[in-house]
């Protein structure tokens, strides 16, 4: 380690030109104080130009290494806007200049990050210039010369200065898009191209499309249909300038937030306003002004009398249309549709709509656009193909308008699912202008459908690289003589342990023990995989798993968070080797009382992995009394015990409209969808996993009060449980929300005529809860740590740290309280580790997502030519129809009574006419003439069937056969 | 925030292990009987000693050995918003504390009993590791005013960010949220004497960490004593005293 | 620029320049010196046997200083003289001093320049009337008639102790108040130890007292005789200190205008010399103040760079030409 300061000489020139200067700026704060900032700016001479063939400069950074194609310097806006195309493999030997780098991480983070990888990686021969450093670099803005102009010129100097040191060996070549930057360069004799010119030359047609148009030379912005440019017309109103935003926020006037569409409504959105503390509505594409989902914006608000109450009618003209969808039963608020958005469509309604503050856009202060998924709108071919066309792209969520795009290969992407980023979104245009980036397959082909969800849902779905796999430990592996030597680690072979897990299930987490003891009591223990073992904090396998945050279950596969060496051998504990596991050990009392609890790693050796059909076979046969089929059975006793018991203290149990498929093994297609039946063996390792969860939590969060990784479950507000309460209200039941055990009491009460109204209630006080997340004990107060759906004070994840990132952190958290290793940096600092669960909520939840559009795609699939009848129950009524949940299949979805748009009849219900009067109190469509009734939680018998409005775009359509 | 650039460079362009460039000067106060100013990057600032003089508070008179008193103050322009800094609030008196100790094990107080040492020290321009310029311009000064001392003492300070140590932050850095380790060191006996942390570190790394930042403190007292050489110089050189 | 040392005085950029290379030269001219600072090891035979003197330290065996200076080697003693440094008395040392405190009932506080204030004891005073006499009760309650705080004296250093204490003395008629004159401080080390420290500049009229602490005294000639004998007047025996106050005044009541010019002048001098920290004793004193009568510099400009300048440029011919 050598510490060196600047020498004597350099200290000589003070005054002078010298090795150190000195930036100085005037900054604003916050409070709108200005603050002179003066910073040091040291000047270096050991900078490298980074070719490898350079006889000057350091190699040892050096990746330029082809002599034959010129080096590229990139500017800014070439950068920030073609970034697609420098992702693009062909695209080598180019030199980022630090200025650009930085400008890139003040303007736009995430094209930043998408550079740095680029540049991270060697093969790519991406070199990064520290131009702001480097003595003969370094140039000082002048006088009345803009920040813009002067860093043009920096980048400008950085090309001559390559040309002078590099220019005998290789080409020099400036790509900028400004004209004045290119003239410039000429002039002092750098050659510069437009990336069009330089693209086109290159004589590679698809890179053409990657190439996105800059918004001054796409001057003709205009309908598809209409290319005249005297029809160009003003359909936005105009972004409002920055300063004039940020007074307005601060006069509040404006007001700032994120702009959410409702994914049911793509023209409704809402902007969390924390100075009008409420959500402003935005309703309608004009008001919407050119925000997507995800941009942070300024709102103005409308005049109160223009306040809508989040349903009023849609009063633009457009060919879209609100349309609910038939998807899956919602499994919490998050799920559900707005409810607000879509009741009382009638003017006869009786409820009355509140008022909430409403608004338009006035401008966008942070623009959230990303790669999105989707595929062309179909339209004829042009006469004379290979010319470029306009096409409009849809994408895959609902939420994003169409984007307009150029492409050459029409024929060939009409029929594919693509990915197209967006460049922006003129004034005078209907629709944002994008670019296609790449194409994913064929509409339909369930491979490429999946793959849409998966990349919709942010799932990194590639395979472990190599340095991943290098963290590995070769294979085959078995224990070695340093395990059993460990003194930490406990020899638990002798044990009768073995696993219960669905069929097929080859990463098998955990595996459980129960013998009986010398004085009657029970040892019961919990072994789980110890993945922490072999996967050690800041390797990058590590990193990799933490990226992912974990396992991704699709209907036919599974995107695994560790490698597959690790998750179905050597972590798994698979029946008859002898595995490393990390233990929780009861001792228990035959009323299922924990006497003690004791935490240590161990060698366990599985005699069994029983299926939950096996082992609650074995547990029911009474001809078996092996030891393996007492012990079930005991555990079984002690489970029951614990069950009720947390029952009694208030724990909810809601039914679970989760569905299986059944997959055929040679198509993978689905061959039949049925409920997922839930036995006892499953509540009984259910059981004991949450009690292993429990005792865990308790024990971390002794040892490290601020830094512990908990699970909560935020009690739900009232409002979130009024629909439930007013269906079943409707119905004559009363539902008691004051605590978890006074709502669980009254869901036990409520029965109904037939045995399946207990169930449904259940089902839909399932869409009131809140989720589950992830947190850091350091960041909120005990009370908040509640969960509440297990009615337990505090919780964690630790049972399945082969398919969940959270309890590897929580395995490491255990470890260095019981003093086995030392606790990770990363584990020490109170917000990241806030950031770290923020990271898995968000990944639990994608995962989640994408495990529910994998399930409707594979429902899609499975009615496409096999339409069905089944019996449905009403679950919400609306003006124009019903929401129907059909329990075999688990879905749900409108059922029409009107036909969309024109208030007639449907053929299948034809003799009335006219509309429908809605009972708001008793939840109940009556229709006009009063003939017939239709009341929530009544049966229906309904028609299933997959229908293709639009083409490319096929849904599933529910339609009424006939009341019950 | 990216303190480190994959380039190895920092904010300011300096590797990791480079300190900002040094400068001082000596005798700046005519009127004290020594001073020195201290620059470290774009922090400035000024030491005045004075002294050994007679104990002005007779009760505080130390029979053996010499009283030494240090006063820490930040100019109000010193920092980039101007700000009225009373004398007593409280990271002033920690670091008048911490200076006074430092001094104080340095002098060979017991050579000046029934003495008193006055040392001020003024931050005239505040960018990271105040403390060090503070306690390298003190050495200075006790060394101009000719005060018997052990050896010189130089202080350096160094961090940790995005995983690397750091030497000699300044003040974005410092405000990074990482650790900051100040050490002070006799660097011909090669002792410490002053060591500071703020934050937390793991033991090893805190190893790696005050090893840099004392290599950054030896190279201080480098600087340091050629300053002092050539200061001895030029007053041998008026003096002519070659002659006498 | 290139100077590590701030001085007091503002110069142009044309004066810097030209102060610059005057220093260059005269860094030239002294030669190598050995010169050590804090912390370092002074070169010393390891078998031969030295005495620690003054500024050094014992570590590790070897011999290090504790403060920059110059190594003196007499025959066995080693010791480092520090450049700059407060006043260190020594016995027979003449200084001048002010009184901060009149300790009562038996001395006086006298601030001399060193690390403590020197003391004056009540019987180490010439008491009027005699030379030895008993100091009585109303001596010690009259202390103030004597000698006052703020009054400044010139005394004689009588001894030095073990813990640092200084003791003074004004037995001699040629010690005690000193009026109608003009003190000027400058660095005790600066002031070259003579045999005489009273000296009169016959040429300008002036009296100096070189203190070796640093405090030196300019003053018109006084009336007071010269040690080589008393006036007749201070033999008669007063009994009480007020008429000898009479007795000694001067006879002027106030200093004429060119007098004070003088004395501003010398006092400007010393002034330049200190700044420039070139060494003080009469024959410099006398040189720079012809000087500035030579060059014609008005009494306020000598203490402009210009003249700072000049003076050193000059100091600089002088010891080439004497090399």
């Amino acid at each position: 380690m050598v510490a060196s300061h600047p020498k004597a000489g350099a200290e000589d020139n003070r005054g002078a030109a010298a090795m150190l200067q000195s930036k100085s700026f005037v900054k604003k704060t916050r409070q709108g104080r200005l603050l002179k900032i003066v910073r040091e700016h040291y000047l270096r001479d050991d900078i490298a130009c980074g070719a490898v063939y350079c006889s000057i400069c350091d190699k040892s950074t050096a990746c330029l290494s082809d002599t034959t194609s010129p080096i590229l310097i990139v500017d800014t806006n070439v950068v920030l806007q073609q970034i697609d195309l420098l992702e693009n493999l062909a695209m080598s030997n180019v030199v980022i200049l630090s200025v650009v780098l930085d400008e890139a991480k003040n303007k736009n983070l995430s094209v930043y990050n998408r550079l740095r990888t680029i540049c991270s990686n060697p093969t790519r021969h991406f070199f990064v210039f520290a131009n702001e450093h480097h003595k003969d670099t370094y140039i000082k803005g002048m006088v009345g010369e803009s920040p813009n102009d002067r860093n043009d010129r920096a980048i400008r100097v950085a090309s001559q200065w390559y040309q002078r040191h590099l220019g005998g060996s290789t080409k020099i070549l400036l790509l900028t898009n400004d004209a004045e930057n290119r003239k410039k360069a000429r002039e002092e004799g750098i050659i510069a191209e437009t990336v069009q010119a330089y693209v086109q030359a290159l004589g590679k047609p698809e890179l053409l499309d990657l190439v996105a148009r800059s918004q001054v030379e796409n001057v003709f912005k205009h309908d598809v249909e209409d290319l005249r440019p005297s029809k160009r017309k003003v359909v936005y109103a105009e972004h409002k300038a920055m300063s004039e935003i940020t007074s307005g926020l601060r006069q509040k006037i404006y007001h700032q937030g994120k702009f959410r569409v409702n994914r049911y409504n793509p023209f409704e959105a809402y902007v969390g306003s924390e100075s009008v503390g409420d959500e402003i509505v935005i309703k309608g594409k004009t008001d919407m002004n050119r925000a997507f989902d995800g941009d942070v914006v300024a709102v103005e608000l409308l005049p109160q009398e223009c306040w809508q109450d989040g349903s009023g009618k849609i009063v633009e003209d457009d060919d879209e249309e609100e349309e609910e969808v038939v998807g899956l039963v919602p499994a919490s608020a998050d799920d559900a549709p707005k409810n607000q958005a879509l009741e009382g469509m009638s003017e006869k309604s009786i409820s009355i709509g509140i008022a909430r503050p409403t608004g338009r856009v006035i401008g966008i202060i942070k623009r959230n656009w990303r790669p999105y998924c989707g595929s062309l709108e179909p339209m004829p071919l042009p006469a004379g193909g290979g010319g470029t066309v306009h096409a409009l792209f849809v994408a895959a969520d609902r939420r994003i308008p169409k984007i307009r795009i150029q492409t050459r290969q029409l024929s060939n992407l009409l029929d594919k699912r693509i990915i197209v980023a967006v460049d922006s979104w003129e004034q005078t245009s209907r629709y944002p202008s994008g670019h296609y980036v790449r194409s994913i397959g064929e509409i339909g082909d369930r491979a490429t459908e999946s793959e849409v969800l998966l990349i919709e849902n942010d799932i990194n779905t590639r395979p472990f690289s190599e340095q991943v796999l290098a963290c590995l430990p070769p294979l085959p592996w078995s224990m070695s003589a340093e395990d059993l030597r460990n003194p930490y680690r406990r020899d638990l072979r002798h044990v009768r342990v073995f696993s219960v897990d669905p069929i097929g299930c080859k990463d098998i987490d955990d595996a459980l023990n129960c013998t009986l003891l010398p004085n009657g009591n029970f040892q019961v223990a919990v072994h789980i995989a110890d993945v922490t073992n072999f996967v050690h904090p800041n390797t990058p396998l590590d990193e990799e798993a933490s990226q992912r945050g974990t396992s991704v279950y699709l209907v036919e596969r599974r995107i695994d968070m560790l490698p597959k060496p690790l998750t179905e051998d050597i972590c798994s504990l698979r029946a008859d080797v002898e595995r490393l596991a990390f233990s929780v050990l009861w001792e228990m009392s035959p009323d299922a009382d924990i006497l003690s609890v004791e935490f240590t790693k161990s060698i366990i050796k599985s005699c069994a992995a029983l299926s939950y059909v096996e082992a609650q076979a074995r547990m029911d046969d009474s001809r078996l009394s092996d030891p393996l089929t007492l012990d079930l059975r005991n555990m079984n006793k002690l489970a029951k015990i614990m069950r009720r018991r947390r029952i009694e203290s208030g724990a909810l149990t809601l039914a679970s409209p989760e569905v299986k498929f059944e997959i055929d093994t040679e198509t993978h297609d689905p061959l039949d969808v049925g409920m997922y039946q839930v036995r006892e063996a499953n509540q009984m390792i259910e059981e004991f996993m949450l009690a292993a969860n429990v005792s865990v939590a308790g024990h971390i969060l002794k040892h490290f009060p601020m830094c512990s990784l908990l699970r909560r479950h935020p009690i739900p507000t009232p409002k979130m449980f009024e629909p439930l309460l007013r269906t079943a209200a409707a119905v004559g039941i009363h539902l008691d929300i004051s605590s978890s055990k006074a709502l669980a009491d009254s869901l036990d009460e409520a029965q109904g005529d037939d045995p399946y109204f207990n169930k449904l209630i259940r089902i839909l006080a399932t869409r009131c809860m809140t989720q589950a997340v992830y947190f850091c004990s350091g960041e909120l107060s005990p009370p908040e740590f509640h969960h509440y759906g297990l009615a337990a004070p505090l919780y964690t994840h630790f049972t399945s740290p082969i398919r969940r990132y959270a309890d590897v952190i929580v395995h490491r958290l255990l470890a260095a309280s019981l003093g086995l290793n030392k606790l990770p940096d990363l584990l020490r600092d109170k917000s990241l580790l806030t950031s770290i669960s923020d990271n898995l909520n968000y990944r639990h939840r994608n995962a989640q997502m994408a495990g529910r559009a994998s399930v409707e795609l594979h429902t899609l699939i499975f009615f496409r030519n096999r339409p069905t009848e089944a019996e449905a129950r009403i679950v919400k009524i609306r003006s124009n129809g019903l929401i129907v949940f059909v329990p075999k299949y688990g879905i749900e979805g409108p059922v029409y009574l009107t036909k969309k748009g024109t208030k007639e009849e449907t053929e299948l219900v034809s003799d009335i006419d006219g509309k429908w009067i809605i009972d708001e109190e008793h939840q109940t469509l009556l229709s006009q003439d009063g003939k017939r009734r239709y009341k929530v939680l009544e049966r229906l018998s309904i028609y299933i069937q997959v229908v293709e409005p639009q083409p490319n775009r096929p849904k599933l359509e529910l339609t009424l056969m006939k009341a019950c | 925030m990216e303190y480190i650039s994959p380039e190895g460079l920092r904010l300011d362009g300096r590797r990791p292990m480079e300190m900002r460039q040094l400068h001082a000067e000596l005798g700046v106060i005519a009127k004290a009987d020594g001073s020195a100013t201290f620059e470290m990057g774009n922090t400035k600032v000024v030491a005045a000693v004075y002294g050994p003089r007679e104990v002005q508070n007779r009760s505080q008179q130390l029979q053996e050995q010499a009283l030494v008193r240090c006063e820490y103050s930040m100019a109000t322009f010193s920092t980039g918003e101007r700000r009225k800094r009373g004398k007593g609030d409280r990271r002033s008196t920690e670091i008048s504390l911490v200076i006074r100790q430092t001094m104080e094990s340095a002098i060979l107080t017991h050579l000046l009993p029934r003495s008193q040492i006055d040392i001020f020290v003024q931050v005239l321009q505040a960018d990271g590791g105040t403390r060090s310029a503070c306690i390298n311009a003190a050495a200075l000064a006790l060394a101009d005013a000719g005060i018997p001392m052990r050896d010189l003492v130089a202080s350096c300070a160094a961090g940790f960010l995005n995983n690397t140590p750091l030497l000699d932050l300044n003040y974005t850095e410092d405000s990074g949220g990482g650790p900051d380790v100040t050490v002070g060191v006799f660097p011909k006996l090669d002792k410490i004497s002053l060591l500071q942390m703020d934050s937390k570190l793991p033991i090893d790394l805190f190893e790696k960490v005050l090893e840099l930042a004392t290599e950054g403190a030896k190279a201080t007292a480098e600087y340091m004593r050629e300053r002092l050489s050539e200061n001895t110089r030029q007053l041998v050189s008026a003096r002519g005293l070659l002659r006498f | 620029m290139g100077g590590v040392r701030t001085f007091p005085f503002h110069m142009s950029e044309e004066e810097q320049r030209r102060f610059a290379k005057a220093q260059e030269r005269l860094d030239r001219l002294g030669g190598a010196l050995p010169v050590v600072n804090v912390g370092e090891t002074i070169q010393a035979d390891e078998e031969a046997a030295f005495l620690r003197g003054h500024g050094t330290q014992l570590v590790d065996g070897k011999l290090v200083a504790t403060v920059c200076g110059i190594v003196e080697r007499v025959n066995k003693l080693i010791s480092v003289r520090p450049l700059r440094a407060r006043y260190n008395p020594g016995t027979g040392d003449v200084v001048v001093g002010r009184i901060t405190e009149v300790v009562a009932p038996k001395r006086w506080k006298v601030d001399v320049n060193s690390k403590q204030d020197a003391q004056l004891m009540l019987s180490a005073v010439n008491l009027p009337g005699g030379l030895q006499r008993r100091r009585t009760a109303d001596d010690e309650l009259n202390m103030r008639n004597f000698f006052e705080e703020r009054d400044l004296i010139s005394a004689e250093v009588q001894a030095v102790h073990q813990d640092g204490s200084i003791h003074l003395h004004t037995r001699s008629l040629k010690y005690g108040k000193l009026e109608k004159g003009q003190l000027t401080q400058v660095a005790p080390y600066l002031v070259k130890r003579l045999n005489h420290h009273f000296y009169q500049l016959k040429q300008f009229g002036l009296e100096i007292i070189f203190a070796c602490n640093g405090y030196i005294w300019i003053s018109g000639p006084s009336e007071i005789p010269d040690k080589k004998g008393a006036s007749s007047e201070l033999l008669v025996n007063v009994s009480n200190v007020n008429e000898m106050h009479q007795c000694t005044g001067n006879k002027e009541s106030t200093v004429p205008t060119e007098k004070r010019e003088k004395i501003c002048r010398c006092a400007n001098a010393l002034r330049v010399l200190n700044a420039l920290g070139l060494l003080i004793y009469p024959e410099s004193i006398i040189d720079t103040y012809e000087a500035s009568l030579m060059w014609g510099t008005d009494i306020k400009d000598m203490l402009s760079g210009e003249f700072h300048v000049k003076v050193l440029e000059r100091e600089v011919s002088k010891r080439s030409k004497s090399v």
